[in-house]
């Protein structure tokens, strides 16, 4: 029985590792990403500057603190940004009515392939923010195995909930035609809420309201864990919110698709 | 004053040369070697006012390029054009409102708005008094029959439908000359047949000058009275249509069928394609006498069927496309 | 006779905008999609401002209402450019194309009717966005209005300017994407916050290649004082800008070899 197990993992292992290898084919490809990340790391590390003169403290974070923060919390946003336009792409185009045909589980296939995708982006770009946090702001508050570690499952599941999230938004399409709206929404609420700045940076209600949405689960946790680590506890706990929105939302996609399939087949295609 | 005088013209791309291989690719990212490419070279000819002339030969031979030099998209490495006077890349925009253009398959008609909005928008960027634009609208929606096109969005007309507005479209500024780049590519016969029929009568009744590049013959045995043919970047034929067709007229393609089996040979004559009753031959009549090898067939049995037809104008054209490079040995 | 080519051309550039905005109004929903959207990712940055400022008082001397009229003059010029010259970011790939051929048959200058000839349906919303801040901030009465306005003409310009010279250098390079995306990151950028923030080292750039200084800050701090007399010059920057970028496209036109040969790989 081990080998159909095998088997049939196998090929969302090979849809990752080819669209990895996509992604890489060509170094020129990341130019866009590693510049624009670049420069808004940059600029907001002076922002920063500015904001921290003559003051070693804002809600809890230092100067070096926040920079560093900044620096993971942009990268599954930009490792996974525009997920949403080819998928949605995708079901308006009617390409996904091939998709469904195929033996395999639509929702584990594009999470699959989006994944090692946004594996090639995101390495790219932790790299390029270690080297910028390491000459602004000194060396990465890290100080244990086990803290590198959490931020590495952080970072994950922050991308993991980041993609589905986009699919699910995404798989409107078969209902509303300019489901772009709700992206926009969307990702704007994603940039306050926590990838601009620390939750903690938010007035009282707006911290509480806020840990009501999967939000906090897409950056500000593996920021978090690598700027400011509060101890084994609170790590806990961090992740295990994020787990529950990987679970949620991974739901979410299957009831959407399962709903969405239903109607394609009626309609036939 | 000729409407069109092209003096030796040149143009020559040139190319960054990719080598294949890591390293060498790299070493040409410093060092990049170049080649040029000629795409026409010394071309010459005249085209009068009023004269309808097509512009033949195969892919690459240079034909767009020429036509680009012409119209004031190109400039051109070497020699001279004139169009109405006026040189093409000196005074692009001063020629612009004096000729019109159809290229292919590039529209100038918005695709998400219908044709109307567009000649609206063409008749401000020609400078056309509404007056006269209206006037003119009028009578081109009139001559091609497009009224009921002119209000409905262009991606939802038919290709044929969409074609016969581009190109009153390129008229609505009353073009002294026309250029048409292939523009029957991709239509089906019907239509081809409408757009020739159009532009037929536009040189007719206008007097407009019409030069045509086009890969089917069709397109020029309907409407033209001259053909010039370029291979490889040089003029190889200018001649009439009817000195044209004279190149097959030495040869001649008979068919015959009988109503029962008889011998088809004739000594030097052979058939190309034979049946038991049946056969072809192609007969070159200056070294055959026609008049002999007709009386010899009807001679040979009971005649079915008989046929006696020219080389056709599409084996013509091939043949001259097959011809070697100039300056090159057989 | 040249009030008349004058009249000719603006009876062309408003057909122009007029058939554009047909076009987008075909596609109702969409149209409102992209405007609202755009004026809510530039209200999303304004309530980070609002957040951050709140906390720390100002910024390198910026205070809320300072940091908003920027990004109000920002978003107006570049919507404006975006609006009016709608092409403007899309040169190298008409160029690359060889879609150049149609602009080039019609008796207009090519670089004003390429450039006018498609409107960016989400610039509308970055447009409407900078009036609307400006409404929000108190104080602000008809002539400021009317300044910012004149701010936002010679802004509008300018951003032009330095896209259109970024996308021909397409004419000299081939596909030059990857630098003309780099000037546009950079210029959006540097413009959005406050000048303070960044080194005196790095100041000088932002008054030639990546010209912030003439977009954001002096229009910022000509708007605030109302120096009315300085709007000339600020016009003047522009046009010389203008000027450049005009002299530039003009120059890389005579290599252009329309389309097919350009994408030749031997």
């Amino acid at each position: 029985m081990k080998g159909r197990a095998y088997l049939k993992a196998r090929k969302y292992l090979v849809a990752a590792s080819s669209a990895f290898r996509e992604r890489t084919a060509y170094g020129g490809s990341f130019f866009g990403s590693v510049l624009a990340y670049g420069l808004f790391v940059f600029v907001f590390s002076r922002v920063w500057a500015a904001a921290f003169a003559g003051r070693a403290d804002i809600s809890g974070y230092g100067l070096r603190q926040i920079i560093w923060y900044f620096a993971v919390a942009e990268i599954p946003s930009f490792a996974f940004g525009g997920s949403f336009w080819s998928l949605s792409q995708d079901m308006k185009s009617g390409q996904v009515a091939y998709l469904v045909s195929r033996p395999y589980d639509f929702v584990a296939y594009s999470y699959a392939q989006g994944s090692g995708r946004a594996l090639a982006n995101s390495a790219v770009l932790f790299a390029e923010g270690l080297a910028f946090g390491f000459l602004t702001a000194g060396a990465p508050p890290l100080e244990s195995l086990p803290q590198a570690l959490c931020v590495l499952a952080g970072l994950a599941m922050a991308g993991s909930v980041q993609f589905l999230l986009q699919l699910a938004i995404a798989m409107t399409a078969f209902w509303v035609e300019e489901n772009a709206a709700f992206f926009w929404i969307f990702q704007k609420l994603a940039l306050v809420v926590g990838t601009l700045m620390p939750i903690e940076f938010l007035p009282a209600a707006a911290q509480r309201a806020a840990w009501l949405s999967p939000f906090p689960a897409m950056s500000y946790v593996p920021a978090r864990l690598f700027a400011s680590w509060g101890g084994g506890r609170e790590a806990a706990r961090l992740l295990g919110f994020q787990l529950a929105w990987v679970l949620l939302s991974a739901l979410a996609c299957r009831a959407i698709y399962a709903v969405a399939r239903a109607r394609l087949t009626v309609n036939g295609g | 004053m000729p409407a069109i005088s092209v003096v030796n013209l040149g143009k020559s791309f040139r190319t960054k040369v990719r080598p294949e291989g890591l390293s060498s690719s790299l070493s040409s990212l410093f060092r990049p070697s170049y080649r040029d490419i000629e795409a026409v070279r010394g071309v010459s000819f005249e085209v009068e006012e009023g004269e309808v002339v097509a512009f033949l030969g195969p892919n690459g031979a240079g034909k767009s390029t020429t036509i680009k030099m012409l119209t004031g998209i190109l400039r051109p490495s070497s020699g001279k054009a004139l169009v109405l006077g006026l040189d093409p890349s000196r005074r692009r925009a001063e020629l612009a409102r004096s000729i019109g253009a159809v290229f292919g398959q590039r529209s100038q008609l918005w695709f998400h708005l219908p044709p109307s909005d567009s000649f609206r928008l063409l008749g401000a960027v020609y400078e056309i008094e509404p007056k006269d634009l209206a006037r003119r609208r009028a009578e081109l929606v009139e001559r091609f029959g497009i009224g009921d096109y002119m209000d409905v969005p262009v991606r939802k007309l038919s290709l044929g439908e969409r074609i016969r507005c581009e190109i009153a479209a390129s008229l609505l500024h009353d073009p002294r000359v026309l250029f048409l780049d292939e523009p029957t590519i991709g239509l089906d016969l019907v239509v081809k047949r409408e757009v020739r029929a159009l532009l037929a009568e536009i040189a007719k009744r206008d007097g407009t000058t019409v030069f045509i590049t086009s890969h089917d013959v069709g397109d020029i045995e309907r409407i033209c009275k001259r053909a010039i043919i370029i291979h490889h970047g040089s003029v190889v034929v200018d001649e009439s249509m009817k000195e044209l067709r004279h190149r097959s007229l030495s040869r001649k393609y008979i068919g015959v069928k009988y109503a029962s089996p008889v011998d088809l040979d004739f000594g030097a004559i052979r058939p190309v394609k034979r049946t038991e009753t049946a056969a072809s031959y192609v007969v070159d009549t200056n070294e055959h006498r026609l008049e002999g090898l007709l009386r010899a067939l009807v001679g040979r049995g009971e005649l079915e069927d008989l046929t006696v037809e020219d080389e056709a104008l599409e084996d013509i054209i091939a043949r001259i496309y097959k011809a070697p490079k100039a300056g090159e040995a057989q | 006779m040249r009030t008349s080519r004058l009249r000719a051309y603006a009876r062309f550039l408003g057909a122009s905008l007029a058939v554009n905005v047909q076009a987008v109004i075909e596609y109702r929903v969409n149209f409102l999609v992209q405007v609202f959207g755009m004026m809510l990712n530039n209200a999303a940055f304004a309530l980070f401002w609002g957040v951050l400022i709140g906390k720390v008082g100002n910024l390198g001397g910026y205070g809320f209402s300072d940091v908003m009229l920027i990004w109000a003059l920002v978003s107006t010029s570049f919507g404006l450019a975006h609006v009016v010259f709608g092409n403007v970011r899309s040169i190298g790939a008409i160029v690359q194309k060889g879609e150049l051929d149609l602009y080039l048959l019609q008796p207009k200058d090519v670089l004003v009717n390429v450039l006018a000839s498609r409107t960016v349906v989400s610039a509308w919303g970055d447009f409407l966005y900078g009036y609307i801040v400006l409404a929000l901030i108190p104080g602000m009465d008809l002539s400021r209005l009317a300044l910012f306005s004149l701010l936002s003409v010679s802004g509008a310009a300018i951003f032009a300017a330095t896209f259109a010279a970024a996308e021909s250098l397409c004419f000299f390079l081939g596909d030059a994407s990857g630098i003309s995306d780099a000037i546009t990151e950079f210029l959006l950028s540097f413009s959005l916050y406050p000048e303070t923030i960044f080194d005196k080292g790095m100041r000088w750039v932002f008054y030639t290649i990546i010209p912030s200084g003439f977009i954001a800050f002096l229009p910022l701090s000509i708007l605030k004082s109302a120096a009315w007399l300085l709007v000339p010059a600020a016009l003047g920057v522009a046009a010389l800008y203008a000027a450049a970028s005009y002299g530039f496209f003009r120059l890389g036109l005579r290599r252009y070899e329309s389309g097919g040969q350009m994408g030749t790989r031997l």
